[in-house]
Order: structure tokens, then sequence, then C-alpha cells
């Protein structure tokens, strides 16, 4: 009820951002409910419905990636004073995060409950009711406890993930008075960021060394490559791993990188705008890297597909994906871009005093926002062409 | 309008300002004189913090008009206020607020580096001023691994690095222990007298305020004084007190 309360009151920007929240928690449970139905259907098939249920793990993994983001950036569930005084403290608002979070996949999980058995045919509520009976398998009864199972898994996973990335950790709060009354006390040595970076390149070597070792050297066909839902069979395991882990190399990679971004902007004899934007570059790698380096193994995936499948995206070609395949690729696209930004605003709202301080001091806020250009072209310096890179080199082995 | 007297630095009148209704100050006219240290005084809520960032052009009065040399502030634009700020003014606040991203001299020179002055030129003014308030250790050390002292220091040279016309302190040993907080303001106070710069200093204490060659009192967003203190000589707890054993 308090989390109802709170989202109440809250900002129009967060109501819409869990809004998102719901709309792609229905767009995930939409895609497991296509592959129950096809499981019901096709009993026989059994092979192929897995690697559909497989591959909704994408999908389901980018949405819960959102759903944390957006619970970390609402500022209702953030620690405050009052909060802290009457027993709400960092824990319990962690709690009530995850149950926020929860609520919002929940919703999203019914809205897409009611849309699929609508388009079933199941309903007949509207005039679009039964109008793709013959895509969904539908005519053959669904088995409820499978549905309630893949619906409540987001759920519980999002609000999982929320209760373990929110909870108050180690870390003693932001409260610079701490340390005031033992002058002896040794400042804990800050986390290194970038430690990442050299694991993330060794993955992505290895996954494309792994790539290039199972294509046995010759392109297979087009319709043969990838196990996507309504392929069967002809996939290698080693391909679609190798790609997989060279995507995984780049989102261990990003906090790296973007401190590494930080470094170099501000090298040198920097001025006031290259020293502010090089050093909250830095400061924002842990928060602002890891979805960027999703975002770029994502764009670096979706640069690889376009490239092997281009050419049949013709309107007169073979159309490899179907329409389901569409809406998991545009789900995980979406999700992940947005999680970037919100990660932005995220680190934005955290230079809330920064920026006070700033313009306390009279530094004009012209010069803060060229230090903003300055950082985002940096970002995009580094980050764009190497995602180009690895899309090419995922794809290289496969076009030779 | 009338024109300020010349001795005069900082002249301001019939200063009010209310946030969002409740009112702060209520008619403060104040002047500050050239290379003064100005205490104002007053409990919590007076308004000190007030008048400090209605004089240095953070907050428009509204009435009340504020003078600087002998021109005005409170008709300049947001950004001409923001460049006086930067160029003739420093600000000391009751937090160190330095920012968490930048090391001890990067705080320090980040107002000269903002008013175009080299970074070879930047450093070593910075420099120099962390090792006269003793946190020259502190150069390379981001806030987070330092005490609040060294922060409020570093703070303080930033506020002095620029060598400003008019430095406003407000409340700037108030996180700080008793003994660093007279060594600090100590240190405030010679180096504003030995680079001739204005202090207006809002301090709660009385301590405080005997290092200032003048102090103003501010009750309840008024000049002190104006208001007739209380009648009754011992206080009305005492009497009840008495009553009572």
């Amino acid at each position: 009820m308090l989390s109802l309360r709170l989202a109440r009151g809250a900002h129009p920007l967060v109501l819409l951002r869990r809004l998102l929240v719901a709309a792609a928690a229905a767009g995930v449970g939409f895609l497991l409910l296509c592959t129950l139905g096809h499981a019901v259907a096709h009993p026989k098939e059994a092979e192929g419905s897995v690697v559909r249920l497989l591959w909704c793990v994408v999908p389901l993994a980018a949405v819960v990636q959102f759903a944390v983001a957006v619970a970390r950036t609402d500022g209702t569930t953030r620690p405050r004073e009052g909060m802290d005084a009457v027993g709400l403290g960092p824990v319990a608002l962690s709690l009530l995060a995850a149950v926020s979070t929860a609520l919002s996949c929940a919703v999203g999980s019914c809205a897409a409950l009611f849309i699929y058995l609508e388009l079933r045919g199941n309903l007949h509520l509207t005039s679009l009711g039964g109008s793709a009976t013959k895509l969904l398998d539908g005519g053959r009864p669904l088995p409820w406890a499978a549905v309630l199972t893949l619906l409540s898994l987001l759920p519980v996973l999002a609000a999982a993930a929320c209760a373990i990335m929110l909870r108050p950790g180690e870390r003693s709060p932001e409260d610079p008075r701490a340390d005031d009354t033992a002058p002896a006390v040794k400042a804990p040595e800050p986390k290194r960021t970038y430690s990442g970076l050299p694991w993330g390149v060794a993955v992505i070597a290895t996954g494309l060394a792994l790539e290039s070792y199972a294509s046995d050297g010759s392109a297979p066909p087009a319709e043969a490559l990838l196990n996507l839902p309504g392929r069967v069979g002809g996939a290698s395991p080693g391909l679609v791993g190798g790609w997989l882990l060279a995507c995984f190399g780049l989102c261990l990679a990003g906090p790296g990188l973007t401190h590494w971004c930080g470094v170099l902007l501000s090298a040198g004899r920097p001025g006031p705008v290259r020293l502010l934007a090089g050093r909250i570059l830095q400061d924002a790698a842990p928060r602002l890297g890891r979805p960027l380096g999703v975002l770029c193994a994502v764009a670096s995936g979706t640069l690889a597909a376009v490239e092997l499948y281009g050419a049949a995206w013709a309107p007169s070609g073979a159309g490899p994906f179907g329409p389901l395949t569409g809406l998991g690729a545009a789900l995980v696209m979406a999700c992940v871009t947005a999680t970037a930004l919100t990660a932005a605003l995220d680190t934005r709202q955290s230079r809330t005093d920064t920026v006070a301080t700033l313009l306390r001091l009279g530094i004009p806020t012209s010069l803060l926002r060229s230090a903003a250009a300055v950082r985002t072209c940096a970002l995009v310096a580094v980050m764009a062409p190497l995602t180009w890179v690895v899309g090419e080199l995922a794809v290289m082995p496969l076009t030779r | 309008m009338v024109a300020p007297p010349d001795n005069d630095v900082l002249w301001a009148r019939g200063l009010h300002y209310a946030y969002s209704g409740s009112p702060a100050l209520a008619g403060v006219s104040i002047g500050v004189r050239e290379g003064e240290i100005l205490a104002v005084t007053g409990p919590r809520g007076s308004g000190k913090s007030t008048l400090l960032k209605c004089l240095s052009g953070q907050l428009l009065p509204d009435p009340g008009e504020v003078w600087f040399n002998s021109a005005p502030v409170h008709t300049l634009s947001r950004a001409a206020r923001e460049r006086l700020r930067r160029e003739r003014f420093g600000w000391i606040g009751s937090e160190p607020h330095l920012l968490p991203e930048l090391t001890g001299w990067e705080n320090a020179a980040l107002p000269l580096l903002a008013r175009g002055i080299g970074h070879r030129a930047a450093k070593r003014t910075a420099g120099e001023w962390l090792e006269r308030l003793d946190v020259g250790d502190c150069a390379r050390k981001r806030p987070k691994a330092m005490h609040q002292a060294q922060r409020q220091r570093i703070a303080i040279a930033r506020a002095l690095a620029g060598e400003p016309t008019v430095v406003f302190a407000d409340e700037p040993t108030a996180p700080l222990h008793t003994t660093d907080r007279a060594q600090v303001l100590r240190t405030l106070t010679t180096a504003a007298r030995s680079h001739q710069i204005t202090v207006v200093l809002a301090t709660l204490d009385d301590e405080s305020a005997t290092l200032a060659d003048r102090t103003v009192t501010l009750t309840d967003g008024r000049r002190g004084g104006a208001i007739p203190a209380p009648e009754s000589p011992g206080g009305e707890g005492r009497a009840a007190c008495s009553v009572s054993a």
C-alpha cells in the first residue's frame, strides 16, 4: 500500500518510467505465452520449443536490467532522512523498491495475458479478437499452472534483482561527517572500476576465436545459421556461444572503457571543461559503464544480424524472422537503450550537489553544458568504433 | 536610488526576501567597508544565510537594493551575477561542498580555471594556498579520503585562491570541532587581512565574532537592536524555576 501511495505523488516522469517497465514486462510475458502456446500445440517438436524458451531469456534479462535501473532512479525509494527517522531506512526502502517493481511487472504480465488470450481468440472482447489464432496456435487449451508460472517469472526475478542490487552495501553512507570523530580512520580503498577491462577484452577475443573455430571455414546458409524461434535445427552451439561470449565481453569492458575515456579526457593540462568532463566521467563509470556496455553489445549483435540477413529483409526477401522474433529484438533494443538513458539520468541525479556547488561558485551553466557535450562525444567516439569492430569481427567468419 | 557611501565596498538597503511565502529577511540595510571583517550574528533562522546569499547575488532581494563598488547588483542579469561571483566574490559554506570527482588542488583551482587562467598558473596558485592553509598534503587526494577539517580548509583555499574582493563565509566553522574551529577561523581572518580581502562572516557563536572588526546582529530577519529586549530582567524561565524550587 505504501508503494502505491508513494507512486501516487511521484513525478510524472517516474510514473512514465514505471509504465515503460510494465509495457516491457507485457512484451516478455507475451513472448513467454507464445512459447507455451507453441509447446502445447506441437508436443512433438520439443527441441524447437526449448530453443524458443531459451531465446526468451535475452529479452527477460533486458527487462530485468531495465526494471532495476528504473527502481534505482526512483526518488521515492531512495534513502531519505525523514524516512530513516521513522524506521523506513535503506533496508526497508530497498524492499519497498522491490515490491514496486514486482507490482509494475505483474501489471505488465496481466496485460500480456489479456492481449494474448484476446489475439488468440479466447475472449472476443474487441474487434481484434482472434485475429492471430493461427500464429499463436489457438484452439488448444492452455495449462493454467504453466501460464501462472511463466507469468510470475518476471515479477519474481525483477523483485529479487532489485532487492539484491539496491540493498545497502558495505559502503558507509555518503556522510562526510562520518569520519570526523575518528582522526586516525583510513578511508577505504575505492574499488577499482576498470578491473573488468582486461577480462572484457579477453572474453571478447575468446568469443571471436571460438566463433571462427566453430564456423568450419564455410559460410552456413542463412536459415541454418541461428536457431531462432521458428527455425528448427541447424545451429552450431559454438557459433552462437562465441557470439554471446563476445557480447558478454563488451558488457564486462563497459565500466573500464568509460573510466579510461574519462582519464584520457582529463589528461595533459586540461581546461575547466575537459577537467570536469573527464573527472565526472571517471566518477560515473561504475553506474554508467555497465548499461553502456550492454547497449554496445546489443548494438554489435544487431549490426551483425543486419550484415548477415540484411538482404533477406528486403520486401521481396525470404523474411528470415517471424513477427515474434521481431517483437523480441525490438524489446531487447528498446530496453537496453532505455536502461542506458535511465542510468545517465541516475548519474545526473547523483550529481545534483556537484552542480549546486558549481553554480554557487559562479561557474556558468554553459560551461556545464559543454562539459556534458564533451563527455557524450568522447563516449560515442570510443564506443561506436568498438561496437562496429566487434560486430564486423563476429560476422567475418560467417561471410568469408 | 541613492548612491551608496564611497567607503563601502558592499552596500545593501531595505532587503526583503521570502522563501515561497515564509519571510527570511524583512528590511535589512547593511554596509560593508573595504578590507574589514564584518560578523553577522544571530540565532538559527534569523536570516544570516539569506542575507549573505542576497549580498553575493545568489538570491535577488524582493524588494531591496544591493550595490557593489558603486554599481547595482540587484539589476544585473543572472549571467552577469554569475560572472561577478566568479571573478570578484568568494564563498565558504557551512559544508565544504567540494566536488567529489576532483582532487584537492583541482577543487581549489576550479574558480581560477573557470576564469580562463592557464592550467599551470592555476595549479601553482592553488598549491600555494593549500600550503598556506596547512593542507598541502591533500593536494592529490580526493575529498572522500580527507577529514572534514581538511575539506573545509580546501573550501577556504578555493574561496581565497582567486583573491576576490569580498569573501562570504556562512558559518564556516559549523561542522568542525572546537580546536579546528578556532584554527580555521584564524587562518581565514589572517589570510584575509594580509591580502586586503573584505570578509562577511555569518556566525552563531560570539567567540568567532571577536575576531571581526564590527558585528551586526540579526533577529527574525531584522537588524538587532531595532527590537527592544524583553523587559523581565531575570528571564521568565528563571522566575518559574525559582518558584517551583
